[in-house]
């Protein structure tokens, strides 16, 4: 599949959500669960499937004052495409 | 220190409409009267958070037997857990689905005997597959996980190809070939379900192009089986490192099989938490670590990767359940295995194999 586009609305697939783990917040998913933390948790946090990619970019971008969006939209962009493909991420 | 379990895997009943060749059962069944209560159930998804777990792999058996599914799905939720339902999906008409959804299941997984009807029914011993296909419109509908999972052996790897492509139409999120493991009711019918050398090379490689063409919209995991394998499977991840079964009567194994291993007992739920069984329990701790390891796992650099291999199987093949797992080809005892590959019967054989029954 194409990695998301800017309009795409990222949203977790069937089944994916987020659990805890002790004080920490996993991704749990069929068969296993990831630690996401930082930047990763953020994207994720924000990926309701209502905001497009172009959103949460620059909802990012507001966070990170400094960052460059062009970075931050290619960042975000890798991070879905790699969860999507493990059937965690929907766009 | 002992790391906490990763999953529980429920078993809870042994009741199932379905009579499959391969059921990973033991042959000796729990009946309705030895199952225990909701309310024990209940007890351990609880301490099961409190254990650290994540996941929770209800099974059977069928699952739906139970007429408190819903509670029990309720109850895990509510105590953090991840709910992965593995069913035939007989006793699963669309409104108990919605309920079980609506209590927090997060996960079905789905069983298919093949991608024909006939074939897929005899493996069965019952008609279920009509079903099952009407069933898994229904499951994509809400929003929960789908896993299709296929049982393969010698008598349905021939038309591989054919199987995947029905899977693919059934839209899971998940296909999971997995080759009939020889314990249980396998066991005796192993000569019928092993496959040929030339079965499993064309599979791996027809797994293979079928990843790369479906990656991203329908994962495919292949559990290989390793009676081929030159090492032995890490079985359960190690003995009491990462999984732990309850049965249906509230005995706490290591593994689906390790009932058939002689001089063990399993302590019960319904006298002790699950952290005590866990960490002090003898079961969980009889062959965990390297102690009990004879030569030449005791000394292989490959003892924290395979732990020796499957206990159970170590038992079941050369009656010790302390010997190096057959499976490896540096076990003394590997020539019983490499008879049983050279044993695969031809098909007419396939007329004479035992079902599984009911408790």
């Amino acid at each position: 599949m194409a990695p998301p586009a800017d309009s795409s609305q990222p949203r977790f697939a069937a089944g994916c959500r987020w659990g805890t783990q002790g004080e920490e917040r996993v991704v749990l998913f069929p068969e296993g669960m990831i630690r996401v933390q930082g930047t990763g948790q953020k994207i994720l946090e924000l990926c309701d499937g209502g905001r497009t990619v172009q959103e949460i970019v620059k909802a990012l971008s507001a966070t990170y004052s400094g960052g460059n969006p062009s970075r931050i939209r290619e960042d975000v962009g890798s991070f879905l495409e790699a969860l999507q493909q493990k059937r965690i991420v929907d766009y | 220190m002992i790391p906490n379990p990763l999953a529980l895997i429920a078993e809870i009943t042994h009741r199932c409409p379905l009579h499959c060749v391969y059921c990973s059962n033991p042959l000796q069944l729990a009946g309705t009267e030895a199952e225990i209560s909701t309310e024990d159930w209940v007890r351990v998804f609880q301490q099961a958070h409190d254990l650290g777990i994540l996941h929770l792999h209800l099974t059977g058996g069928e699952p739906l037997a139970r007429a408190d599914l819903k509670e029990l799905i309720q109850a895990a939720h509510d105590a953090g857990l991840y709910t992965n339902l593995i069913t035939s999906g007989m006793g699963l008409p669309e409104a108990r689905l919605a309920s079980l959804v609506d209590a927090g299941l997060d996960h079905v997984q789905l069983s298919f005997q093949d991608s024909r009807d006939e074939p897929a029914n005899w493996i069965a011993g019952t008609k279920a597959h009509a079903h099952k296909v009407v069933l898994s419109e229904v499951i994509r509908r809400f929003p929960v996980a789908f896993t299709v999972n296929l049982v393969v052996h010698r008598q349905n790897l021939d038309h591989l190809e054919e199987m995947i492509a029905f899977a693919e139409q059934l839209k899971p999120d998940r296909l999971e070939i997995a080759h009939a493991q020889y314990y249980g009711w396998a066991l005796k019918n192993r000569d019928t379900l092993m496959p040929s050398r030339e079965q499993l090379e064309n599979c791996l490689r027809i797994v293979e192009s079928a990843q790369a063409r479906l990656s991203g919209r329908m994962r495919i995991d292949c559990v290989v089986p390793d009676y081929y394998a030159r090492y032995p499977k890490a079985c359960m991840g190690g003995w009491g490192r990462r999984l732990l079964l309850i049965d249906p009567a509230g005995q706490a194994l290591p593994c689906h099989a390790a009932g058939v291993i002689p001089g063990m007992s399993f302590d019960n739920v319904r006298q002790h938490s699950l952290e005590w069984i866990w960490r002090e329990s003898p079961a969980f701790q009889r062959f965990r670590g390297e102690q009990w390891m004879p030569e030449p796992c005791r000394s292989c650099e490959r003892r924290a990767e395979d732990f020796g291999g499957c206990r159970c199987q170590a038992f079941l093949l050369t009656g010790d359940a302390s010997a190096t797992d057959p499976v490896c080809t540096l076990a003394p005892t590997h020539h019983l295995v490499e008879t049983a590959r050279e044993t695969g019967a031809p098909s007419e054989a396939k007329l004479s194999w035992s079902y599984r029954t009911n408790p």
